[in-house]
């Protein structure tokens, strides 16, 4: 088992380096570079323009570039001195070690080309509410989707049955953004019953995630929380609507599949009532493939999010992707693909080593 | 009649067997084989829902390619500045009441079935059926190249294997990491000409679908060479690209068409998202996306047949594709009998 984990966390290094190849080669071959944002801009000289681009260390050759911002080079220095920090061990090793707290291997993801904010700073600042979000939207989902799976599966081929499998595949050919525009409509603008965008209200309270509010949440909280939980119903609807589509077929399925087994004919042999055996012998085991497919879901749930972001005007990740790929905010888009295809890596692994632990007949 | 033994694994047809000729005792009977195609479409008409699938998608081709045509106008003029209002008007209606607010509809009629547009006044549903050409083209185009791709990638690795394999499959790892639709919108954002972009739209869509079937192809390469008719084959004497051609690609197609309608549903949802945030088709093209986007702002003042008639396009184009892939899922499997 130590083995086996080992194995796979040794299999996500190249991975993770790939990744990091890939971004920097997507964004160093854009066309116009970071100095994009200034395309349309008058008033930038070519002697300006030259000067942006030798202050943010674009005017470096491409391996260097990359190692200062990877963090394997040191960027005070040049040549082959390059590569040890200002403490004198190599430049990669821990702030601690090398005394270097430049480039992503030491948390440092650069400044944002646009406000000029630390990336790590304002990649953190817009994660609170994806994960409000999707922390919301994760828990609906999967007790929705195994309550769906479940009982489709004991009364299968029933009306319930039926219902849930249309519904599943009207979720599954729904865009997401097409739905959170018909409930925008449907609540937001004819019933007016709930608001149809941002995440406080901004005429009673400061923008979310600043001191200001803070405070504001400091002195009332109750209010905070309550204007904070209507702005929350619509975009949770849409994601749990169109997702729990295919997570419930899949626990319908391996639920089906589960209650076939001889296991669960002997609980019903043995007289035990059926919630009994549906619930403690039956679901226990159909939920072990499940729990991997979560794993894998649970990254794309926060990259997913971007739709519903986007949307409903929610300050997180997917909203600050947007601004970034509109204002060509290369370092900020750099940060959030890292960040993003990191956790999907780190997710894979766990999901795969969850699912070795919880099922004690798989070996390794 | 005397029952030659014929190839069990030969299907008889029993319709094909032959008069008798001549009159006289004729032993041979007509074994008429099915070619693999017969045998999937006589299962895949029995399935229900994706013969029904079927139909909407090859009538939404047809109302795609030929549907313009005929409209009484096109999306670039306006139609019927009589009732130019502020707001469209809803759904079979003609007029709007002169003096009414908020609005009363006057009249119904058949022209506009959909409505028509705020502002301009355009009618819905030219523009969702002009819509349909774009997207259908992107969805379906894009999705050949990624399988295309896919299929090359998968075979290589899964029948050469060994340092090159893995080198593929690392790349593939990677690619699925990333979170496609960020890296989607930041290519068609940086990349893209601003002008007439359909076909990069549809190439990017292409590049970043292929990783899916290309693990796929290759998991069905690594079991199918080790089969005897691919080893047989071997032994006789058979070239490399004719066994990858000939003798185990048709093996591996069914899983490989199923995967293509998985990317034919997601694409055309993809491409009507990017576009829908503007980074997407050019705003002057008709596509279910930009429709979709054009509509926002009129969304606020109720107009809710602009954004809802594009988006039930797409819901049913999806659903179609789902449900012919689901058809074909099971016609190809040859456990189920037709």
């Amino acid at each position: 088992m130590t083995k086996y984990v080992i194995r796979r966390l040794l299999q996500a290094i190249p991975v993770v380096i790939g990744i990091t190849i890939v971004t920097y080669a997507l964004m160093l071959a854009a066309p116009g570079g970071p100095a994009q944002k200034f395309a349309n801009n008058p008033r930038m000289t070519p002697a300006a323009k030259e000067k942006f681009l030798k202050a943010w260390g674009l005017r470096e050759p491409i391996p260097v570039q990359y190692g200062r911002w990877m963090g394997l080079l040191n960027p005070d220095e040049d040549g082959i001195a390059a590569f040890l920090g200002p403490s004198g061990w190599p430049n990669f090793l821990p702030t601690g070690i090398s005394g270097a707290d430049n480039g992503i291997l030491h948390g440092d993801f650069g400044y944002s080309i646009d406000s000029g904010e630390p990336v790590g700073s304002r990649i953190a600042r817009a994660a609170l509410p994806t994960v409000i979000l999707a922390g919301f939207a994760l828990f609906f989902w999967l007790l929705i989707a195994i309550l769906m799976g479940v009982f489709a599966a004991i009364k299968r081929y029933s009306f319930f049955d039926q219902a849930a499998t249309v519904f599943a595949y009207v979720g599954f050919a729904m865009p997401t953004f097409w739905l959170g525009l018909m409930l925008i409509f449907l609540f937001g603008v004819n019933l007016k019953w709930l608001p149809v965008s941002g995440m406080t209200e901004t005429r009673l309270s400061p923008p979310f995630g600043s001191d200001a509010y803070w405070t504001y949440f400091g002195t009332t909280p109750l209010t905070a929380l309550q204007d904070i939980g209507k702005h929350l119903i619509l975009p949770v609807v849409t994601l749990v609507v169109v997702n729990i589509a295919g997570d419930s077929r899949f626990v319908r399925a391996s639920m089906l599949e589960t209650l076939g087994q001889d296991y669960v004919r002997t609980a019903k042999a043995k007289g035990l009532p059926n919630r009994v055996v549906y619930f403690r012998h039956a679901l226990r085991n159909a939920l072990l493939p499940v729990v991997t497919n979560i794993g894998l879901e649970i990254p794309f749930l926060f990259t997913g999010a971007i739709v519903t972001e986007s949307i409903f005007s929610w300050p997180g990740i997917g909203k600050l992707t947007i601004d970034g790929i509109r204002n060509f905010d290369y370092t900020i888009l750099m940060g959030v693909l890292m960040i993003t295809s990191t956790i999907v890596v780190m997710a894979n692994l766990l999901a795969d080593i969850a699912y070795a632990f919880v099922d004690p007949r798989i070996k390794y | 009649m005397a029952q030659v033994p014929g190839p069990a694994a030969l299907p008889v047809n029993p319709g094909a067997s032959g008069p008798d000729e001549g009159g006289a005792t004729d032993y041979e009977v007509n074994l008429k084989s099915l070619t693999q195609f017969e045998l999937v479409w006589r299962k895949f008409r029995r399935h229900r829902l994706a013969m029904v699938g079927l139909g909407l998608l090859i009538t939404m081709f047809a109302a795609a390619i030929v549907g313009p045509i005929f409209l009484p106008f096109t999306v670039d003029d306006i139609p019927d500045a009589a009732t130019k209002a502020y707001e469209g008007l809803p759904p079979f209606c003609t007029n709007y009441l002169a003096t009414s607010l908020p609005h009363t509809c006057a009249s119904y009629g058949l022209t506009h079935p959909f409505g028509t547009t705020g502002g301009l006044q355009w009618d819905v549903f030219t523009l969702v059926l002009n819509g349909a050409r774009t997207s259908l083209l992107i969805g379906f185009s894009s999705m050949a190249i990624g399988v295309v791709l896919g299929t090359i990638v998968g075979a290589i690795a899964g029948y050469i294997g060994g340092f090159l394999d893995n080198v593929l499959m690392r790349i593939v790892d990677v690619m699925l990491s990333l979170p496609l639709l960020f890296v989607i919108l930041v290519v068609s954002r940086f990349f893209k000409d601003q002008r007439d972009n359909v076909w990069q739209i549809i190439l990017i869509f292409g590049v970043f679908s292929w990783m899916g079937v290309s693990r796929l192809v290759r998991s069905l390469f690594l079991s199918i060479r080790e089969r005897e008719f691919v080893e047989a084959a071997r032994a006789v004497g058979v070239r490399d690209r004719r066994i990858i051609f000939r003798h185990i690609l048709p093996n591996a197609l069914s899983p490989i068409v199923v995967a293509a309608s998985l990317i034919v549903a997601g694409n055309i949802i993809g491409e009507a998202f990017i576009s829908f945030l503007g980074f997407g088709v050019n705003p002057y093209t008709p596509t279910w996306g930009n429709i979709l986007s054009n509509s926002l702002t009129y969304l606020l003042v109720g107009n809710w047949w602009w954004p809802a008639f594009p988006g039930l396009a797409i819901i049913v184009t999806v659903l179609a594709v789902n449900f012919v892939g689901d058809g074909l899922r099971d016609a190809f499997d040859p456990r189920t009998r037709a």
